[in-house]
């Protein structure tokens, strides 16, 4: 029993009050100190943004295409961005601007599936994990207290599952930052879930040797792992309160910029992979009022995209944080009679920040109208591939799902895998 | 005068009734009867390996086993203490009967095959699948032949409020509905994979491109014009002029080939034939002379309760992957056949084997036993099946901040709880995220806990008699007299109120592994 209530991280938890910057601090310097490996923070902008109308603009066309939004300059000479991302204009030398994302699918669900696991949905086929369980599976450590993988928002999940890499890199779920993670506190008091935890491995271990059942440790291994983030002190990550009013303010108030704020917090503590999910409902959906809409959306998420990499940056982490920033598509060039723009799977943009990538560049081009792709294309495979790269994982090692024969690669290598090595 | 106009139908029911009786007892004859064909079928290889058969469950790992297989939820604790205290010898083929006939069986396997055929392209906000399941859930309750189901999903015509069957073919429909169809189809009615043959012909197996699109064609009729929402407008029609060629953006689905509707195995469909493609499929799959489609079922059924085909995986049937008791399987899907596809006398004779009444506590070579059926596999709980039974044990769940129920609170825990695709029912998919909540969501840790203390701990009821009531509503069956003990202890030595012991008590056999097991 006194193995739970007596660690050592719970008790210097509550010797620190409720100042925990110091632990955060020490936390962080010893995740830096002890690898190299690298994290990565995935801004999934649900709905699927107007490339023409944020990194890719296209001043010279015409009007039903080109939009309300003025191009402005970025601290790189040569680089124009729209004018509603102006603190992440003076970031540009961090970041490169992928321009010629072409990928196939154009329905929202099948769209975030394929871009977030390399694998189009089949039905009834197997269910393939998502970046965040693969980099979870890849780089996370089996003894660190918080899962690998954190997906903050209220966002649809569908996409981000661990499919079969199973239920150790399935992200823990935080659907509003600003309460924290839920369920992380015991019901009752500590004194009285210890006892109960003591009594359930009691009552239950003659079950467990009698029936030796692989599920039954399975089910103990997940409890005691479920445990020990209650008792560890890394948890206080999940806790905004804990940073100052001025510091939650540059990211913006919002939940974007609040998950953002936990993004860097959960890192600096060691988890490998945080998805910030931005756009209850409709999101960047716009095939209406694109322009009121995408304008409101950009400052917010212009807001908490640059205070991330201004604060990874100061505090020594851009380096070995790779930040994206993308959605399932782009949106149709045309603009239609409601003011809004459709789906468009076959030219659009992302962004990568950080993450020790060459900043400062644009990759590939769309043509006049940002209609199709005219130099580099870049399909869901090579995307991933380039970003496992970046992260230092071999993206061709094979895994086995379970009923399958065929070891299935973590980019699909079937078709030649085109890694954007002008950013490596 | 006896014979007035109102006697003679009567007489007339009467005598229908007591055929029926007769045949209904002839049907559980058979039953028993093929029971006993299943036991001596596993025997043999048992005897050849020189294997030993564990023994018989007892009645409560009986009873709580046999509930979760058909009703999906443990049973109450008054028709556990029922059970357990009768002495009859008949009373598990009774119980068997029973479960059988209440229309929660058909419910269960409504559920268990709504999220099969439902394909997992459909979204969520386009789930109408409720209906879908009622649907399923009375054709089952009805006894309906298994054939008949598929005849007519198969070839539902309409929109969904007029005939729920359609569901199977819209949703998830748009882009890939012909290719989702195909792999449903095949997968679920044959027990045969083609969707590897969609793209390339299969190394090990006989499956080639041609016959994966050759069975795509015969959806073709059905596909999606324009916009995925057309099709809740206008429902599901057969259009003759739609074939493969004229497959909407065809260009982007892998692998395509357009070839004629062509049955799997070769056979192409006759030119001459009238009526839709789907209704000559529909003819072909559910034929008593069709090689697939009774084994497919009896191997799913099988698997249901086992948790392990006579073939594996459950839906990769095929030449190069041979059943571990041919023989068996043969049988099973020649009698099934002959019963008119009738999935209550599969199952009754699967439960009356003693082949399904062993325990699940591993003799001497755990891994050979499982293998070879000489035990009962361990099922985990699937999320329905867990909700359902915290709902029997709990009642409805809390309400609770940071639990979206907008969906219902069955199908968000459903969604948060279940594993993906279509899990191996013995191996454990959940984490942290699911532990936490259970552990320490009010949802159903909380105030319901405290309520079924309130209930249990009655006044005149002893301390043990208290305990035991926990366990057989919690875990359907009676504490050990260690665990007597141990609970003894904890009520006395704990340092908190009897209400706070019996609480903790009862969350601890809440977050058992045996109570997330079926074993």
């Amino acid at each position: 029993m006194d193995d739970i209530i007596t660690r050592r991280g719970f008790l210097s938890l509550a010797a620190a009050g409720g100042t925990l910057s110091g632990w955060l601090g020490r936390l962080a310097a010893q995740a830096a100190d002890e690898s190299q490996a690298k994290s990565c923070i995935l801004l999934w902008m649900s709905g699927g943004p107007s490339h023409l109308d944020t990194f890719d603009l296209k001043p010279e066309a015409s009007d039903k295409i080109r939009g309300e939004f003025r191009p402005i300059n970025t601290s790189v000479p040569g680089i124009q961005i729209s004018e509603h991302f102006p603190k992440f204009a003076r970031l540009m030398q961090h970041a490169a601007l992928l321009r010629s994302m072409s990928t196939v699918e154009s329905d929202h669900q099948l769209a975030s599936y394929h871009v977030h696991t390399g694998y189009q949905k089949r039905a009834g086929g197997v269910a393939f994990p998502s970046l965040g369980a693969i980099v979870s599976r890849e780089l996370g450590e089996r003894d660190f207290p918080l899962p690998s993988f954190v997906c903050i928002g209220a966002g649809p999940r569908h996409a981000t599952r661990s499919g079969f890499l199973g239920p150790d890199h399935q992200p823990l779920d935080v659907t509003h930052a600003d309460r924290g993670t839920d369920f992380v506190e015991p019901l009752t008091g500590r004194n009285e879930f210890n006892r109960q935890y003591e009594l359930l491995r009691r009552f239950d271990l003659p079950f467990q040797e009698m029936y030796r059942a692989e599920s039954a440790r399975a089910h103990w291994s997940a409890l005691d792992r479920a445990v020990r983030l209650m008792s560890s002190e890394q948890k206080g990550a999940f806790d905004l309160s804990q940073e100052s009013d001025a510091d939650r303010d540059r990211y913006g108030r919002g939940s974007f910029g609040q998950g953002c704020l936990m993004a860097r917090r959960l890192v600096e503590t060691g988890v490998r992979f945080v998805e910030v999910l931005m756009g209850d409902g409709v999101g960047w959906d716009t095939h209406r009022d694109n322009f009121p809409r995408t304008r409101a959306l950009s400052a917010e998420a212009d807001l908490g995209m640059a205070a991330l990499i201004e604060d990874l940056r100061d505090r020594g982490r851009l380096d070995s944080t790779l930040v994206i920033w993308m959605g399932e598509f782009g949106r149709s060039p045309q603009i239609t009679s409601g003011g809004g723009r459709n789906h468009w799977a076959r030219a659009w943009s992302s962004v990568l920040a950080g993450g020790g990538i060459r900043g400062g560049q644009v990759v590939g081009r769309t043509d006049q109208g940002a209609t199709e792709v005219v130099e580099r294309p870049i399909n869901v495979t090579d995307f991933l591939g380039t970003v496992c790269t970046i992260l230092g994982i071999d993206y061709t090692r094979p895994n086995r799902a379970p009923g399958v024969e065929r070891p299935i690669p973590i980019v699909d290598t079937s078709k030649k895998v085109a890694v954007v090595s002008e950013l490596l | 005068m006896w014979q007035t106009p109102t006697v003679l139908p009567v007489l007339t029911g009467l005598l229908i009734s007591l055929v029926c009786l007769a045949m209904n007892a002839a049907a559980e004859d058979d039953a028993a009867a093929l029971a006993e064909l299943i036991d001596r079928h596993i025997q043999a290889p048992l005897d050849a390996e020189g294997l030993e058969r564990v023994p018989p469950a007892d009645d409560a790992e009986f009873m709580r086993r046999v509930y979760l297989d058909l009703h999906g939820v443990v049973p109450s604790a008054e028709r556990a203490t029922r059970f357990l205290d009768t002495s009859d010898a008949q009373k598990r083929s009774q119980l068997i009967d029973e479960l059988l006939a209440s229309p929660s069986f058909g419910e269960h396997f409504g559920d268990v095959w709504r999220k099969r055929l439902i394909s997992p392209l459909a979204s969520e906000q386009r789930l109408q699948t409720e209906r879908f399941s009622d649907w399923l859930a009375g054709r089952f309750n009805n006894n309906d032949g298994w054939d008949r189901i598929v005849f007519d999903l198969v070839t539902a015509t309409g929109k969904i409020d007029e005939n729920p069957a359609v569901t199977y073919l819209i949703e998830g429909r748009h882009p890939l509905g012909v290719t989702d169809l195909t792999d449903l189809s095949s997968r679920y009615f044959l027990g045969v994979r083609l969707n590897c043959a969609q793209c390339h012909d299969h190394p090990q197996v006989a499956w080639k491109r041609s016959d994966y699109w050759g069975m795509a064609a015969f959806f073709a009729q059905i596909q999606t014009p324009g916009r995925p929402k057309k099709v809740y407008q206008a429902g599901v029609q057969d259009d003759p002029k739609m074939t493969l060629a004229s497959l909407v953006e065809a260009d982007m689905i892998e692998g395509y080939q357009s070839v004629p509707p062509t049955f799997l195995g070769g056979e192409a469909l006759q030119a001459d034939a009238h009526g839709s493609h789907r209704a000559a499929l529909a003819h072909w799959i559910t034929s008593s002379e069709n090689p697939y489609f009774a084994r497919a079922a009896v191997n799913r059924m099988w698997w249901h309760f086992f948790a392990r085909g006579i073939v594996n995986p459950v839906d990769d049937m095929h030449t190069g992957n041979l059943p571990s008791h041919p023989e068996l399987l043969e049988l099973l899907s020649r009698r099934f056949a002959e019963s008119g596809f009738d999935l209550k006398f599969l199952c009754r004779a699967i439960l009356n084997s003693r082949t399904y009444q062993q325990t699940s506590r591993p003799g001497k070579q755990a891994d050979a036993e499982a293998r070879l059926f000489a035990r009962m596999s361990i099922k985990v709980l699937s999320a329905e099946q867990l909700y359902d039974s915290l709902v029997a044990i709990l009642g409805p769940p809390g309400k609770v901040p940071g639990i979206d129920t907008r969906l219902g609170a069955r199908s968000e825990f459903c969604q948060f709880f279940a594993g993906d695709g279509d899990p191996d029912p013995k191996s454990y998919e959940r984490g942290i995220p699911h532990l936490l909540r259970l552990m320490n969501s009010p949802q159903f840790a909380g105030q319901n806990v405290a309520a079924l203390v309130s209930r249990v701990v009655a006044p005149g009821r002893s301390t043990d008699e208290a305990v035991e009531k926990l366990f057989v509503t919690i875990l359907t069956r009676r504490p050990t007299p260690t665990e007597q003990q141990l609970a003894r202890d904890h009520l006395r030595d704990a340092d908190a109120s009897p209400q706070t012991a019996y609480r903790e008590l009862a969350w601890a056999l809440l977050m058992s592994s045996e109570f997330s097991l079926n074993h």
